[in-house]
């Protein structure tokens, strides 16, 4: 079921394509606007490339996310979607799966630009990059979920999300940014594990914090 | 009925006073421990009762919103309200206070001390509980979405003090706390815990006030 769940979401994004393309978009217009602000800098860039990959991932975040929830508004498919045959803990994860997908997707598709706009280094591990870029996302997008069914139906949902998220995530924001410093710096991970572990716990305590809450969350 | 109308509320409410007055005497009239930061010092007594209150009642608004869950009943919703703006606003007397007291310690007003930035994130947070609260939907379930917010943002702490204290470690957690605390003279602590206990006299009445109105509220 929790795969029909995800499925169900990635075949309307496979017909419309508007989730994905709206962020891909929107992120690469915050890093076209990032790099024209510093361009005065390119020493500097250096130093904030990290801090500024991260607030374009929050950004497109908080786009993906409510963009995907907006899906359940539509035309009365909340009705349908809180009484499907499971767990509503499950339809949580199945959401944080579809949404973390979703984003990955599209940083994949920015990240590129990104690092040839900025003149970045490219030469560090690729598999850490990976991992860090999948527990930040990963992490974003559990607390990300809670927030979006928490104001599914608020009249100010558009601005409530990111006001509920950005200082929830903060712990996201300042150890992904050390995280992915520290890696463009090509600093060995024993060095910088630490963060990776913050990412990791976040992740692991909202996930299951949002499964054990959600169906108080969706309740009719 | 009005709420002094009660015997043992007027009762609490000249206490609170009371405490609070020789409170202020005793601040005021203390001779600074540090000449360095000539009366400045001082705050010391008030800031860190403060901050520990605050710290308090955020985890009661915790507790109150697990009961909500649980068990469903308006009172818990009604005390967690209470204890989150009480909280929040000794939350902010705790942003008032850290900067005037940074200033004299460090030369400036926010020095992103740890558990200084750990209160603005809580602060934050809560004022986007207080946003939900007030534009989140219908009142039965935005007492819900409240208690879920309530209970995220404090277990958000660890983590957010764990990321801030190690964000830049060349900060030192209140480097001039451990003057106050010395075994040898045991005054500080004393007034320290002076100072806590009629914070939480004045914090109490307050909400006591405060679940009054909303109980009254609900009568109506």
């Amino acid at each position: 079921m929790l795969l029909h769940l995800i499925l169900k979401d990635l075949k309307i994004e496979m017909r419309s394509k508007e989730i994905i393309a709206s962020m891909f978009i929107f992120g690469l217009s915050v890093t076209l606007i990032f790099a024209l602000a510093f361009q005065v800098a390119p020493v500097m860039i250096h130093t904030f490339a990290p801090g500024l990959l991260w607030v374009v991932i929050l950004f497109t975040s908080v786009l993906g996310l409510n963009r995907l929830f907006s899906l359940e508004r539509e035309e009365h498919a909340l009705w349908s979607w809180v009484t499907a045959p499971v767990d509503r803990g499950l339809v949580y994860i199945a959401k944080v799966i579809s949404a973390l997908i979703f984003v990955l997707i599209s940083v994949i598709l920015f990240i590129i630009p990104f690092f040839i706009f900025l003149n970045l280094p490219t030469e560090f591990s690729f598999f850490q990059f990976g991992l860090i870029l999948l527990l930040g996302t990963g992490s974003i997008v559990s607390i990300g979920c809670l927030i979006s069914g928490i104001t599914l139906q608020a009249g100010l949902r558009d601005v409530l999300i990111p006001i509920l998220l950005f200082p929830s995530a903060s712990p996201v924001a300042i150890a992904a940014t050390k995280c992915t410093g520290f890696l463009f710096e090509n600093k060995p991970l024993t060095t910088w594990n630490f963060w990776l572990l913050i990412l990791a716990s976040f992740f692991v305590i909202f996930s299951l914090f949002g499964y054990l809450v959600f169906n108080k969350i969706v309740e009719e | 009925m009005t709420f002094f109308n009660k015997k043992e509320n007027r009762i609490h409410a000249a206490l609170a006073i009371l405490l609070s007055v020789i409170n202020i005497y005793i601040i005021i009239t203390l001779k600074p421990p540090n000449q360095a930061q000539g009366i400045f010092g001082n705050i010391f007594y008030i800031h860190v009762p403060i901050a520990w209150s605050a710290f308090l009642l955020y985890f009661a608004v915790m507790v109150c919103g697990i009961f909500f869950l649980i068990k469903k009943s308006i009172i818990w919703d009604h005390r967690g309200l209470a204890f989150a703006e009480i909280g929040t606003i000794f939350m902010f007397l705790v942003l008032t206070t850290g900067p005037i007291w940074a200033k004299p310690a460090w030369g400036h007003y926010w020095p992103w001390e740890p558990r200084l930035t750990t209160s603005l994130i809580l602060f934050l947070i809560f004022l986007g509980y207080f946003m939900l609260r007030e534009f989140g939907g219908n009142p039965e379930q935005v007492s819900r979405f409240a208690a879920v917010v309530g209970i995220l943002a404090f277990l958000d702490v660890p983590l957010i003090f764990l990321s801030v204290k190690f964000w830049l470690p060349e900060m030192q957690s209140h480097p001039q706390v451990g003057q106050y605390f010395d075994s040898a003279s045991p005054t500080p602590t004393y007034l320290v815990l002076y100072s806590f206990l009629s914070l939480l006299v004045i914090a109490s009445l307050m909400i006591r006030f405060r679940i009054n109105i909303l109980t009254m509220k609900d009568e109506e």
